[in-house]
C-alpha cells in the first residue's frame, strides 16, 4: 500500500507538470481575445511547433533551439492567421479552424517526410530544477523534480496580468478589443496593435507545443494533441478573460486530472474498462463549471469584429 | 493549386498527383461508392452546421454529436434486440438523432439558460464523446468476438445495412439525404422561417423588436444541427461502415462539415453542392496521397488551404463589387 503521502505528492508533481502547457497558451490566446482576435488555430498552431521541437531537437540535441525555432513557427503561422483576419478580414472562427486542419495535416506530413520509417526521434527534454530531487522527501517530488517553465509559466502569468492591467500598452490590447472606434480615435494603431496580440499568442502557442513534448508524449503521432488544445478556449472563457482565472482554472483542471490519473493507477486492472470512463472528468468538471463562472463572462466587446478605419 | 505544392514538397510526382486528384475518384474501383459515403456524411452534418449558422450560432461540436449517433446505432441494436426487425432497423436510425440531440442539448441549456458560448462548450463536448465512445466501445458495446487487436464493435448483419440501388454503387442513404435537404430547403428557405433565423444570428436587437423568440430560435436550430449529425453517423454506420472501432474516433469529419456549410453559404442547397465538392476533393486527394506516396493526412493539410483560398475568394469579389 502506497503511503497517503506518497499519492499527495504524485498528484500535486503531475498537476504542476502538466499545468504549463495550458498556462502559456491560455496566457497568450486572453491577450489576443482581449484584443478582439479569437484564435480557434491555436491547437493547430501547437501540432507544427511540436513536431518542430521533435525534428530540431532531435538534429541539434538542444532543447532551447527547439523551444525558439517552435516559437519562431508559431509565430509565422500566427503571422499569417493575423493577415486573413485582419487584413482579409476573413471570419476569425472559420480562418482559425483552417489553419488548424492545415496544422493537423502538415505536422504528420513534415514528420513523416522527416523520418519516412516512423522513427521515434530521441528526445531529450528538459531537465529537472535539481538534478538529485529525490534526496528530498515530498518536496522533491512536487517542486525540485519540475523543469524551469513550471515556474517560468507562473512567472509569465504575473507579467501578463501586469501587461494588461498596468501598461499603457496593455490598456491599448484591451481598448482595441472593447472600443477600437475610441482607440483610433485616440491615435491607435489598431490593426497593428492586434496584429502584435495575435502574434504574441501564437507564440505562446509555440512554448506550448514544445512543452506538451517530453511533458505529454515522447513520440510523435498525428492528432496527438488530440482537443487538449481546445481545453485553452474554455479555460480562457471561465476566466473571463483574466490571468489569474485562467491560472486558477489550468491548476485545478489538472488537479482533477491527476487526481483522476492517480486513481486509476492505483486501483489496477479492476476499473481498466472504466479508465476511458474517467478520462471524461476533467472536461466534465470544466462543463461543471460553466453555470458557476460561465454565467457572469463578458467577452471583450469587439471580440471576432474585424475593423474597418473610418 | 496549392493542396499539390504540399504533395510535392512531401515529395511526391506531380504528374501521378494530379491524375489521381481529379480521376482517380471515378476511375478507381470503389471510387464513385466512396465520393457518396462521403457525400452523405458531409451533407447530412453540414446541413445542421448551416442551420445553426444561420441563427448565428456555432456548431463546432458536429465531430462529437456524429460519434454519439455511431455509438448509438450499436447500443439501440444491443440493448434493444428484442424488438422485431423493422421496428429495430428504424430504431437504430432514430435512437442515433436522438443521441446526437442529447449530446447537442447541454451546450443548448448552457447558451439559452446562462448565456455559456456554444463554441467554448460544443469543442469540450468533442473530447468528451471521444473518451465516452472509447469507454463505449470497450464495454457495452464490445465485440466478443476473438479478433486482436483495438477494441471494435460487432460487425451489424446484412439485415440492417442500407442496401444498394439495384447493383450500383449508391446506397439508398444517398436519395434520401437529398429528400432530406430538399425537404429542408422547402421548409427553412421558402418561408419566413429563414428571414426569422437570419434576424436572430443578425441582429437579436432587431428580433426581440419583432417579436422573435430568440431563445425558442436558438434551440430549434441547436436542436436539429444535434440530431442531423447523430443521423449521419447512422448512415455512416449502417450504409458503409457496418462496424465502430476507434479508427473512426479521430477524423475531422466535423469540420469538414463546418467548411461545406460556410462554402454553401448556409444555403439548405448550396450546402448540398459544397459537400459534393468536398466529398470528390476528398477521395481525390486520399487517393493522390496514396499513388503519390505521401500520408493521406496531407488531406487535411489541402482541405485548410481550400478553405482559406475560398474566404479569400470570396473577400476578393466582395472588394469587387464594393463601392
Amino acid at each position: 500500500m502506497t503511503a497517503a503521502s506518497d499519492i499527495i505528492a504524485t498528484v500535486l508533481s503531475v498537476m504542476l507538470q502538466q499545468s504549463p502547457f495550458f498556462i502559456f497558451a491560455a496566457m497568450g490566446e486572453i491577450v489576443s481575445e482581449q484584443a478582439g482576435v479569437a484564435n480557434l488555430g491555436l491547437e493547430g498552431i501547437m501540432e507544427i511547433s511540436l513536431v518542430t521541437t521533435f525534428i530540431i531537437e532531435y538534429v541539434t540535441g538542444d532543447a532551447w533551439i527547439a523551444l525558439f525555432a517552435a516559437m519562431g513557427i508559431a509565430g509565422a503561422v500566427g503571422a499569417f492567421f493575423a493577415l486573413t483576419t485582419l487584413r482579409l478580414r476573413m471570419d476569425q472562427i472559420a480562418a482559425g479552424l483552417a489553419i488548424y486542419l492545415f496544422g493537423l495535416g502538415i505536422s504528420f506530413v513534415i514528420f513523416n517526410t522527416a523520418y519516412p520509417t516512423g522513427l521515434t526521434p530521441n528526445y531529450v527534454g528538459l531537465p529537472p530544477l535539481v538534478a538529485s530531487w529525490n534526496k528530498v522527501p515530498f518536496v522533491g517530488v512536487i517542486f525540485l523534480k519540475q523543469n524551469v517553465l513550471v515556474y517560468v509559466s507562473m512567472v509569465f502569468v504575473v507579467a501578463t496580468a501586469f501587461f494588461l492591467n498596468r501598461t499603457s500598452y496593455g490598456l491599448r490590447v484591451r481598448a482595441v478589443g472593447e472600443n477600437p472606434k475610441a482607440a483610433d480615435n485616440m491615435g491607435v494603431n489598431v490593426n497593428k496593435v492586434r496584429f502584435l496580440a495575435v502574434l504574441f499568442g501564437a507564440m505562446t502557442f509555440g512554448v506550448a507545443g514544445f512543452y506538451f513534448a517530453g511533458n505529454f508524449v515522447s513520440g510523435f503521432q498525428t492528432d496527438i494533441i488530440a482537443g487538449r488544445g481546445f481545453i485553452v478556449l474554455a479555460m480562457v472563457y471561465f476566466a473571463n478573460w483574466k490571468p489569474y482565472r485562467a491560472l486558477f482554472a489550468a491548476l485545478s483542471f489538472n488537479l482533477v486530472y491527476a487526481l483522476q490519473i492517480e486513481y486509476v493507477s492505483l486501483s489496477g486492472s479492476g476499473v481498466a474498462s472504466f479508465t476511458t470512463l474517467f478520462n471524461m472528468l476533467p472536461y466534465v468538471f470544466l462543463l461543471a463549471l460553466i453555470p458557476v463562472f460561465g454565467r457572469k463572462a463578458r467577452a471583450p466587446k469587439f471580440l471576432l469584429k474585424p475593423y474597418r478605419k473610418g | 493549386m496549392a493542396g499539390l505544392l504540399v504533395v510535392v514538397l512531401a515529395g511526391g510526382n506531380l504528374g501521378v498527383a494530379l491524375s489521381s486528384l481529379f480521376l482517380n475518384p471515378i476511375t478507381l474501383a470503389g471510387g464513385v461508392q466512396q465520393i457518396f459515403v462521403r457525400f452523405v456524411l458531409f451533407y447530412t452534418m453540414a446541413l445542421g452546421v448551416g442551420l445553426a449558422l444561420k441563427a448565428g450560432l456555432w456548431n463546432i461540436g458536429a465531430q462529437g454529436q456524429l460519434l454519439i449517433g455511431m455509438v448509438m446505432v450499436f447500443v439501440v441494436y444491443t440493448f434493444l434486440a428484442f424488438l422485431p426487425w423493422p421496428v429495430l432497423y428504424l430504431a437504430m436510425i432514430v435512437g442515433a438523432a436522438l443521441g446526437g440531440l442529447l449530446w447537442i442539448l447541454v451546450p443548448t441549456v448552457l447558451r439559452v439558460k446562462f448565456g455559456a458560448n456554444e463554441i467554448v462548450v460544443t469543442i469540450l463536448l468533442n473530447v468528451v464523446a471521444v473518451n465516452f465512445a472509447f469507454y463505449m466501445l470497450s464495454g457495452p458495446i464490445k465485440s466478443t468476438g476473438t479478433a486482436l487487436g483495438f477494441p471494435h464493435s460487432i460487425e451489424l448483419p446484412s439485415t440492417f445495412q442500407i442496401p444498394y440501388i439495384l447493383g450500383s454503387p449508391i446506397t439508398y442513404a444517398v436519395p434520401a439525404t437529398i429528400i432530406l435537404g430538399v425537404i429542408l430547403y422547402l421548409v427553412i428557405e421558402r418561408t419566413p422561417f429563414r428571414v426569422r433565423a437570419n434576424t436572430v444570428g443578425e441582429s437579436p436587437e432587431t428580433a426581440r423588436y419583432a417579436g422573435i423568440s430568440i431563445p425558442r430560435m436558438m434551440a430549434i436550430t441547436m436542436l436539429a444541427a444535434g440530431a442531423l449529425a447523430g443521423l449521419a453517423g447512422a448512415t455512416y454506420i449502417m450504409g458503409f461502415r457496418y462496424e465502430l472501432d476507434i479508427g473512426s474516433f479521430s477524423t475531422n469529419y466535423g469540420l469538414v462539415a463546418i467548411i461545406c456549410a460556410l462554402v454553401g453559404r448556409k444555403h439548405m442547397i448550396g450546402i448540398g453542392l459544397a459537400s459534393f465538392f468536398f466529398a470528390y476533393m476528398t477521395i481525390g486527394a486520399e487517393s493522390m496521397a496514396l499513388s503519390a506516396n505521401v500520408p493521406t493526412y496531407v488531406v487535411f493539410a489541402m482541405e485548410g488551404i481550400m478553405m482559406i483560398g475560398i474566404l479569400l475568394g470570396a473577400y476578393l469579389t466582395e472588394r469587387r463589387y464594393a463601392v
